[in-house]
């Protein structure tokens, strides 16, 4: 024997665990055989379970979390072993990116938002909007309806652009997840507006492009395609929710969860912590209720809860929720739809399904400039108007109708890219589920421990002297 | 596993029973919500021949998370003046925070850490913010919020 002869956990008289203080004498069987281990460089010595619990508690405790994998009492590192493939840490380093990414954007914004007047904001938010729907309804049209000079606006767009990234923000909460897309309103109010550039035309001339139904899409209908930004509009939070509920069951069969597991899912999935100085008593007194309630339901959470579906998703909203992350992906919809649509256009020169199925159609520009205004005449017809006015409702103005739908290109791409972004992020999950579950602490030797120490079942080999 | 806490406190009771260091006292532990020490600090102090009454309150994430701790303020017992200690008997140490606490402390380790926080007191003052915290706080010490603890930082 070369090698100064090292014990380890199983060679203790009496065993006690320094979490739950159970012991376990070498000589008395237990009577549940659970698992020691010595994960340290100290004398401490514990249950894997218990270990594994109290490590878990501490990663979602955000003010304990750097010291998690450590020994509380001489720092060592805990040494886990576990299922952690090379997906889920580079998916935990992308998660750390975003929300750093995010934690700089909140310092940015809060800088801005403190030296900006409300004019700024909305006047922030106006351009944003332009530049959303610019985004969203493709250039041509943007043209057409809004165009880059702020004079050719209709009053209505005052109102409604400002809104739009508002309602892009709200529609990220779950207060509004079930009830408003985000993108009905980029084009809520655009369909049966009047063209900027047709209303340059006299009135009159407009009201005669109106009747007089082209031959090439003779009266836009309900069932047309792509539908009508209307129908559309109706349906696609129709849609959505179709979409969730199939969406949470697959989340449930791919984490083998009960959909109870989500149920206190805070409206806001961050927790505001940027608190001002406060004065007034009252203040103070509703900040501290608050408190409790959350308290409380820390203690709910903290109650022996070891499901891991819930603790990676726990965990996964400590590391990615942050203000500036959540705003930024709101806001980010239309440039990613937008990317996403210019996408399926480039894809469709090869597939004439997928043409037919994005009603992709040339520029309306050379269309426009060909129709002739005479020959109608003044029929002061009230059956034709009242056609027009119906097929405005319906079909948005002709200008609509005809033109590039880049919209729904554009809403297709956003469907793709939301259904790729929840498998990931499902994936993330499922990985660190499979982490948590498969996590083992390693076991090491009293290696470097004075013997003399240890309350030993056989006396150390004489060999050592 | 709902029963972990109570197993490990009946180990720590049986250790109590077995001796407690001197100064420390088991007043009552009927129950495994609530138990009552008293505490005395020993030698030359500023709180020589004074006995004060400390309580512990257990909810079922115990050990995973600290106990809440506190002394006991009534008409009988008052709360030592120290700059640690609030008057509604609150103490301010970090074992007893989410941070400062691991299992590895025991209802004894406790009582020993505040046992010597009081013996090793230079100067019998209450905390800065003592007026500003007391009418505010809630009445379980684990319940304060974040703002209030960090206030004579703002103060």
């Amino acid at each position: 024997m070369s090698e100064p002869w090292v014990p380890t956990v199983d060679d203790l008289r009496v065993k006690m665990c320094y979490i739950c203080r159970e012991e376990e004498r070498y000589d008395v069987p237990a009577q549940a055989k659970t698992k020691w281990t010595h994960p340290c460089r100290c004398t401490l010595i514990a249950h894997e379970s218990c270990l594994l619990h109290w490590i878990q508690s501490s990663q979602e405790n955000q003010t304990r979390i750097e010291r998690a994998f450590k020994c509380p009492q001489c720092g060592a590192d805990y040494e886990i072993e576990s299922d952690n493939p090379l997906m889920l840490r580079l998916l935990n380093k992308l998660n750390k990116v975003l929300t750093s990414t995010g934690k700089v954007a909140t310092l940015v914004g809060m800088g801005t938002t403190i030296f900006t007047f409300a004019t700024c904001i909305y006047l922030m938010c106006t351009s944003y909007g332009a530049w959303a729907v610019r985004e969203f309804l493709g250039q041509e049209m943007f043209d057409l309806i809004l165009t880059e000079d702020p004079t050719n606006w209709p009053w209505h767009a005052y109102l409604n652009l400002p809104l739009i990234p508002l309602s892009l923000i709200l529609s990220r909460t779950t207060l509004w997840r079930s009830t408003v897309s985000p993108i009905v309103p980029l084009f809520l109010a655009w369909p049966t507006t009047l063209p900027v550039r047709e209303k340059r035309l006299d009135p009159q001339a407009w009201l005669r492009i109106q009747r007089a139904a082209p031959p090439v899409h003779p009266l836009p209908s309900l069932m047309s395609w792509p539908p009508a930004p209307i129908v559309a509009t109706i349906f696609l939070p129709l849609v959505q929710n179709v979409y969730r509920n199939l969406f949470s069951r697959f989340h449930h069969w791919v984490l083998n969860s009960e959909p109870s597991s989500e149920l206190h899912t805070p409206i806001f999935p961050w927790r505001l912590e940027i608190r001002f100085g406060q004065d007034a008593e009252d203040a103070a007194n509703e900040e501290a209720r608050e408190e409790n309630r959350a308290n409380e339901r820390q203690n709910r959470e903290d109650d022996g809860n070891q499901d891991p579906v819930a603790a990676a998703e726990r965990f996964q909203r400590i590391s990615s929720a942050s203000v500036g992350r959540y705003i930024g992906g709101a806001l980010l919809v239309p440039r990613i739809s937008n990317f996403m649509g210019s996408l399926l256009f480039r894809l469709s020169k090869h597939s004439d399904l997928l043409r037919k199925f994005l009603a992709i159609r040339p520029p309306l520009k050379d269309k426009l400039d060909g129709f002739s205004t005479g020959e109608v005449g003044t029929v002061s017809d009230l059956g034709q108007a009242v056609k027009a006015a119906f097929r405005v409702l319906i079909g948005g103005t002709r200008t609509w109708t005809e033109a590039d739908p880049v919209w729904w290109r554009n809403s297709v791409g956003l469907g793709i890219f939301v259904v790729v972004k929840d498998c990931v992020s499902l994936l993330h999950l499922y990985l660190t589920k499979r982490e948590i579950q498969t996590r083992r602490v390693k076991n090491k030797s009293f290696k470097g421990i004075d013997i003399r120490e240890l309350d030993l079942i056989l006396p150390p080999p004489m060999t050592l002297f | 596993m709902a029963l972990a806490h109570t197993r490990r406190l009946n180990k720590e009771l049986a250790e109590i029973h077995a001796g407690t260091p001197v100064g420390i006292n088991l007043v009552n532990a009927d129950t495994f919500e609530k138990w009552l020490f008293t505490i005395e600090v020993m030698g030359t102090s500023e709180y020589e021949a004074k006995k004060f009454l400390l309580m512990f309150r257990f909810d079922n994430t115990y050990p995973i998370s600290a106990p809440a701790v506190q002394f006991v303020v009534d008409d009988t017992h008052k709360a030592p003046v120290h700059p640690h200690v609030y008057s509604n008997g609150h103490i301010c140490a970090s074992i007893l925070g989410r941070e400062g606490w691991s299992p590895v402390l025991t209802v004894i380790a406790v009582c020993i850490t505040i046992q010597s926080m009081l013996a090793s007191c230079k100067k019998k003052e209450p905390p800065l913010d003592n007026d500003r915290y007391v009418p505010r706080a809630p009445e379980n010490p684990k319940k304060v919020s974040i703002s209030l603890m960090v206030s004579p930082l703002l103060a």
